[in-house]
């Protein structure tokens, strides 16, 4: 069988170490791995939506030696996801080979980090990534750039370290790294070395996902990066992460952990939006407006284990942040909708990030709301209430803002393309169906 | 057949996006509103109103990619299509001539007209909100192309307020049912679903502006497009009341809220607070300087005595109330029609800066005030009937509170009235050089008022279309023969007052005739044949700050409103968000410390 | 088809007899004022002799076809109106209707006349119609709740049901009523616009204020409205706290000319009572009148509604 899901993380990994010799075309071949690379995420997706899961041992090494993947619908999709973004966003780059190597590393990380199905490689993956992207947020060379992609790299050396302290810990207490092996035995460690692995992971974790309060790089970083690579950090690496978290919670799969992560999300998701209120500056203000959807998504995570809303819910906020606020981001460079494409790509973005058909975030909102009062936790319906109100009102002054200015971003049609992508995913809502998801009555 | 409806008019209304030419988008949407008038005309051999039938069918179900839409055709439905579909094509007339350049006022219209054409037909929650949100949508947009901060931030943000508040309910009801079939849920007198029944009356209150959600309107009302405004106030409003109307009454909320709380205070409150609307509302209108907020305080009023019947929820107050809504829909939109028209040839709007359009704009003016006649109930249009039923409905349920608030904000609507007929069409003539609106925009007006002269004379037609939408509601009918109403109380003659006017016009009409007259120009009296020149700078007007005296009495007593509160609350988010941002400080060191931190917390929390 | 002509005819009757009462009560108006006033007064005819010399000036003015819709609804209006009011229990078309219709009837006369008055361009005419409106605004406030009062009690919103439902007992006697009443006949006042509530036409201030620029037969008719208005409002305060003036049941002849005379003495009454009033009070500014009939009326008029309402539940 030529499909085999490693070549997903495999071709874009090594294609970016030979990008320094092909200087010249660079940009071409980058673009056309990309493409590959999306071309293989929708055959994985339909092999994986016809067959069932896949569990794929390479290269015969056990591991933690070799790699180990397990890629289910709703990663098979997420992967998807982040390729086909990258391949849209990869078209608004200005910028030498460096970049496009870069872009390449971080893009095979995120795809590993969604996945594998081995923890040590989850973190080897999160260390390309990550490193991937303080390179590419220090690539803008200023002050801001260099300042946030410091920041970023100190809170993300700390949160690997913290990973890495976890996955000893499980490894020591289990012997074992594999993610179905973990959760089948979880319930045989030592419960105080469980919790204590737990908190290390999500901490390690938490910081690439955004998580309140590990997330003070987020709004330097994407404020100093180019327009793009805030766009990148936004659909990339925090996207995959919050999968990470969501894995990890299906491993400690207890309702503590459920719990914790509910009280996270609702943190978040509050720091996120009230931060984001008065914001004037666009670009930390949609930082911030990430922060609180990171939130929501991570809400409508914990509650997987109660109500059946939960996955297509956390799947399609998923979809309609990363298509609508990478598309907010790309736009960002210049304040101002001048061009028909770039008008259409922040209405489109705006009115998906808060939920309106027939966009994503219209389905996001409607399993989510669906799945909260299925099991009658008023006070995260409400809070999901006020936050969306939060969320219009800056996003109202945002499209305000915007609305004056008669110049007009470089990039807009890319994001506009991006927020498409949004609208197919609102108009086919057969595409949570395959992510698990349950349909209406 | 109903899919090419739905295909159609987003067929248009994607053409008419790239259409430069407003007269041909215009004709274009002209032609594809006809279609949903069609439908309803159709589905009128059912439902009361015969005049042809193509054979439309009544229901379909629509799958897309798992999902399946229900759409059914109600006597509800019908008739709210009646009151809002039989707008548009006028409204579209208009906009022939209001827009010369497509700005985008016709592709989201058209999208709008789909969207509440879906609303219409949803017969299932999820096809409801889908539609409404595609509405609140569009209605976005549109209101995003007046480009003002105010109308755009507060129309969003009370629009997602709509939208999460009827979610939720739907959620909660749908968590109780297992269903979102309107025909397959059945309520029950639990608290989860009175919490959803009363969620989504909130939400549904929103689109209808009912006070205390109602702080959008003046903004938004006030800024965007005149033919927009005109279908928000008289179309969309209705939107809301269509919604409360399913929820109270056609899936029987009203009899579950009072299960629940042995007693009908829930419908009181939601009375009193429609009463209250139309009280403050009317108050507000006629301090308002602004011709477009004025009418918008008006709507906001005129829209309280819906509500005020649908809390009563006798079969009298719920007629009246869906025939004050019928009225409102039309009367509201002429009047924001000719305030278009009006600035259209003057380019103002400010009542102290208009004067003497009347005289220039005769047919304008006639649209205008025989609209006002409406919305002032004065019984030569059908305005009276509606607000006569609601009156009767008030007192024969001895409603001592609500009764005379709803009686004395009519009586106030008499004030904004004169303000609108005096300050912008009589008056000092300050307009020398503008003609009369063109020919479409004064047909389309024309169009739109005749329904008020056929339902004053023929009030039964109006209480025959809406009979069946009451009977399957279990709600029952008001006695009446074409040109009758009876209540217990009392009963309203149109053929008597009709034909008692043109009795009691004779001697006024013989003084008239009998006696010949001259036209003098009304500067020359005033000014005793001195040319007006030299008394140039002295204002004729009186128009400025016209209701002083009252509005020094009542204002300390405004200031406090829920606008206000609004905008406290506003502000004290955005001190907490300032607040809250000082968690970022910026330094590294304090973020490593927080990572720290937190780790501790949780650990400490999972572990002990 | 005999049936409507005698109809028509009779309406013509009473409406014409209604119309001359009125304006008979006008002079008598200026004779009591002055009387009491201690002057000598115009004669009691001097309505007349106004009316006809108004409209039988030979130079008419107009200021275009919307000063021309005062006369019309002014006068159309008011006619209107009292056919809708049961006079001294001839119901002309009273059954055809109800109380609400009554008030919003009395609103086309209003407005007509506010119209021609704002098409006049006479900036006094529009401040006279300001204060007229907000006047109304004030008094409707008190005489609705009164009214719903009644509605309430007698379980009819109609006005010739309320007059039949007073056979036995007059709604003054009861003792709710006697505070509705004496509301009620404040409001009077102010509808009558006479002192301490004849700001609106304010004589001496502001040049007659609405009717400033009218004349000729615009201003005749505008009087004839006027004396319209004394007829409509004293009779609708009689037919709703004096029994309408009924006082034979037997439907003869005899019984129509005594409730006839009844009701002109009530009527006749009530107008003198107002005009003493007038008489001897001087002038509220706007907001006072505003104040005093939101304050002190409107708080009276609710203490008899309630009272109302707990003896109807009760």
């Amino acid at each position: 069988m030529v499909m085999h899901p490693v070549l997903m993380i495999a071709i874009p990994l090594l294609s970016a170490f030979i990008m320094p010799l092909i200087k010249k075309a660079h940009r071409y071949f980058a673009f056309s791995i990309l493409l590959l690379n999306t071309a293989l995420s929708i055959l994985l997706f339909a092999k994986v939506y016809n067959e069932g899961a896949l569990y794929e041992t390479i290269a015969g090494f056990s591991p933690p030696v070799g790699i180990y993947l397990a890629v289910d619908n709703l990663s098979a999709l997420l992967a998807f996801l982040i390729n086909i973004f990258a391949t849209i966003n990869f078209l608004t780059s200005r910028q030498d080979f460096r970049f496009s190597m870069l872009y390449l590393l971080g893009v095979a990380g995120a795809t590993g980090i969604v996945l594998t199905g081995d923890i040590f490689n989850m973190f080897v993956f999160f260390e390309i990534t990550a490193v991937a992207s303080y390179a590419l947020v220090a690539s803008k060379k200023d002050r801001k750039a260099t300042e946030g992609a410091i920041k970023y790299m100190i809170l993300g050396s700390v949160g690997s370290v913290f990973m890495l302290v976890g996955i000893a810990i499980i490894y020591s207490q289990l012997k074992s790294l594999n993610l179905y092996d973990i959760a089948a035995r979880i319930s045989s460690m030592d419960p105080k070395m469980m919790w204590l692995s737990f908190s290390f992971l999500l901490t390690g974790i938490g910081v690439e996902a955004e998580l309140f309060p590990l997330n003070g790089w987020v709004p330097d970083a994407y404020e100093g990066a180019e327009s793009n690579i805030s766009s990148f950090l936004s659909f990339g690496p925090s996207k995959a992460s919050i999968y990470a978290i969501a894995r990890l919670l299906i491993i400690f799969s207890m309702s503590r952990t459920y719990e914790l992560a509910l009280y996270l999300g609702i943190v978040t998701l509050l720091v996120g939006e009230l931060a984001a209120f008065t914001q004037k500056n666009t670009k930390r203000m949609l930082a911030y407006s990430s922060i609180g959807q990171m939130g929501l998504i991570l809400i409508a995570f914990s509650l997987m284990d109660k109500t059946s809303y939960a996955i297509p819910a956390a799947f399609f906020i998923i979809v309609s942040h990363a298509s609508a606020k990478s598309a907010l981001f790309l736009l960002s460079d210049k304040d101002g909708f001048g061009d028909m494409s770039s008008k259409y790509a922040g209405l489109a973005g705006v009115l998906s990030l808060i939920g309106m058909p027939p966009l994503a975030g219209f389905w996001g909102k409607w399993y989510l709301l669906m799945g909260v009062a299925d099991e009658k936790i008023w006070a995260v319906a409400a809070i999901i209430i006020f936050s969306a109100v939060i969320e219009a009102i800056y996003f109202a002054r945002y499209l305000y803002k915007n609305m004056e200015g008669k110049e007009s971003s470089r990039n807009s049609i890319p994001a506009a393309v991006m927020v498409s992508i949004s609208i197919v995913m609102g108009i086919l809502p057969i595409l949570y169906n395959m992510a698990g998801g349950v349909l209406n009555a | 057949m109903l899919e090419l409806i739905f295909t159609a008019l987003l067929v248009a209304s994607f053409v008419t996006l790239f259409v430069k030419n407003g007269r041909v988008a215009a004709v274009i949407s002209l032609i594809a509103s006809l279609l949903p008038v069609a439908a309803i005309i159709d589905w009128g051999n059912e439902f009361g109103l015969k005049i042809f039938s193509f054979g439309l069918e009544k229901s379909m179900d629509f799958s897309i990619a798992g999902i399946t839409m229900h759409f059914s055709v109600t006597a509800l439905a019908w008739f709210f299509g009646v009151m809002i579909f039989f707008l548009i094509p006028p409204i579209m007339l208009f906009s022939y001539s209001f827009f010369e350049k497509n700005r985008g006022f016709f592709p989201f219209m058209l999208f709008l007209i789909t969207a509440v054409f879906g609303i219409l037909l949803a017969s299932d929650f999820l096809t409801l909100f889908f539609f409404w949100e595609l509405m609140a949508a569009s209605s976005f947009i549109l209101v995003y192309m007046g480009r003002d901060r105010k109308a755009i931030i507060s129309y969003l943000s009370f629009s997602v307020l709509s939208a999460v508040l009827i979610l939720t309910g739907i959620a909660l009801i749908y968590s109780q049912n297992g269903t979102l079939l309107f025909s397959n849920v059945a309520f029950s007198a639990d608290e989860v679903t009175v919490s959803a029944i009363i969620l989504m009356i909130a939400g549904f209150a929103v689109k209808s502006a009912l006070m205390p959600l109602h702080a959008w309107a003046p903004f938004v009302y006030s800024k965007a497009d005149e033919p927009f405004v005109a279908f928000l106030s008289g179309g969309l409003s209705k939107m809301g009341y269509y919604g409360m109307f399913l929820m109270l009454f056609a899936l029987p909320g009203a009899k579950i809220l009072q299960q629940y709380f042995d007693s009908t205070v829930a419908t009181y409150i939601l009375a009193l607070i429609g009463a209250i609307s139309a009280f403050i509302g009317t108050l507000l209108a006629f301090m308002e300087d602004d011709l477009r907020k004025l009418l918008a305080y008006s709507s906001i009023a005129q829209l309280g005595y819906i509500a005020v019947g649908f809390g009563i929820g006798s079969s009298l107050a719920i007629t009246g109330a869906l025939f004050q809504a019928f009225n409102h829909a039309f009367f509201k939109s002429v009047l924001f029609l000719a305030a278009g028209a009006v600035a259209y040839r003057t380019g103002k709007w400010k009542i102290s800066e208009l004067g003497g359009v009347a005289y220039k704009m005769p047919f304008t003016f006639m649209a205008a005030l025989f609209s006002i006649f409406a919305l002032a109930a004065i019984p030569i249009t059908s305005g009276f009937a509606a607000k006569w039923l609601l009156y009767e409905a008030a007192v024969s349920n001895k409603y001592i509170f609500i009764t005379p608030i709803m009686l004395i904000a009519s009586v106030g609507a008499f004030l904004y009235s004169f303000r609108i007929l005096y300050g912008v069409f009589l008056g000092e003539n300050r307009h020398d050089d503008i003609k009369e609106a063109p020919l479409p925009m004064v047909a389309g007006m024309f169009l739109l008022v005749m329904p008020l002269i056929i339902f004053l004379i023929f009030p039964g037609y109006m209480l025959d279309m809406m009979h069946s939408a009451l009977v399957n509601a279990g709600i029952g009918t008001v006695s009446h023969t074409n040109y009758v109403i009876s209540t217990g109380m009392a009963s309203y003659n149109t053929i008597a007052v009709v034909v008692g006017m043109m009795i009691a016009m004779i001697p006024a009409f013989l003084i008239y005739v009998l006696r010949k007259h001259r036209n003098i120009d009304f500067k020359d009296n005033f000014l005793a044949g001195e040319p007006y020149e030299i008394y140039g700078h002295i204002s004729m007007h009186a128009a400025n700050n016209f209701y002083k005296p009252i509005e020094d009495v009542l204002m300390p007593y405004l200031r406090k409103g829920a606008t206000s509160f609004y905008m406290a609350l506003y502000n004290a988010m955005g001190r907490v968000s300032k607040t809250v941002r000082r968690i970022y400080t910026g330094l590294s060191q304090d973020y490593a410390i927080y990572v720290a931190v937190f780790l501790l917390i949780i650990m400490g929390w999972l572990i002990w | 088809m005999v049936d409507f002509l005698i109809k028509i005819a009779v309406i013509a009757l009473y409406t014409t007899i209604a119309m001359l009462v009125g304006i008979l009560f006008m002079g008598i108006g200026r004779k009591i004022v002055a009387r009491v006033h201690n002057r000598v007064g115009p004669p009691v005819y001097q309505g007349f002799i106004d009316i006809a010399k108004l409209l039988t000036k030979k130079t008419n003015i107009s200021h275009g076809w919307i000063y021309d819709l005062a006369l019309l609804f002014s006068l159309t209006g008011i006619i209107l109106t009292i056919l809708f009011l049961p006079i001294g229990g001839v119901k002309l078309l009273g059954t055809e209707g109800d109380a609400f219709l009554v008030l919003y009837l009395l609103a086309i006369p209003a407005l007509g006349f506010a119209l021609g008055a704002g098409a006049s361009g006479n900036p006094n005419a529009a401040i006279g119609v300001m204060r007229a409106l907000v006047m109304m605004l004030s008094y409707e406030l008190p005489f609705v709740i009164t009214m719903i009062a009644l509605m309430i009690y007698y379980d009819t919103s109609s006005i010739a049901q309320i007059v039949e439902l007073q056979r036995a007992r007059w709604a003054i006697m009861i003792p709710p009523f006697m505070l509705a009443a004496a509301v009620a006949d404040m409001a009077l006042q102010g509808m009558l616009m006479e002192a301490p509530f004849d700001i609106p036409t304010a004589p001496h201030e502001i040049a007659s204020g609405p009717m400033a620029e009218f004349g000729g037969k615009h201003l005749g008719s505008l009087m004839l409205y006027k004396a319209g208005t004394i007829v409509a409002y004293t009779t609708l305060f009689v037919d709703l706290f004096l029994g309408g003036g009924v006082v034979m049941h037997d439907g003869s002849i005899l019984s129509y000319i005594v409730n006839f005379a009844v009701w002109f003495l009530l009527i006749l009454l009530i107008f003198t009572l107002s005009l003493l009033i007038n008489a001897s009070f001087p002038r509220f500014r706007i907001e006072q009148a505003f104040k005093f009939y939101w304050k002190y009326e409107a708080l009276l008029a609710f203490i008899s509604l309630i009272w109302v309402y707990l003896m109807v539940i009760s």
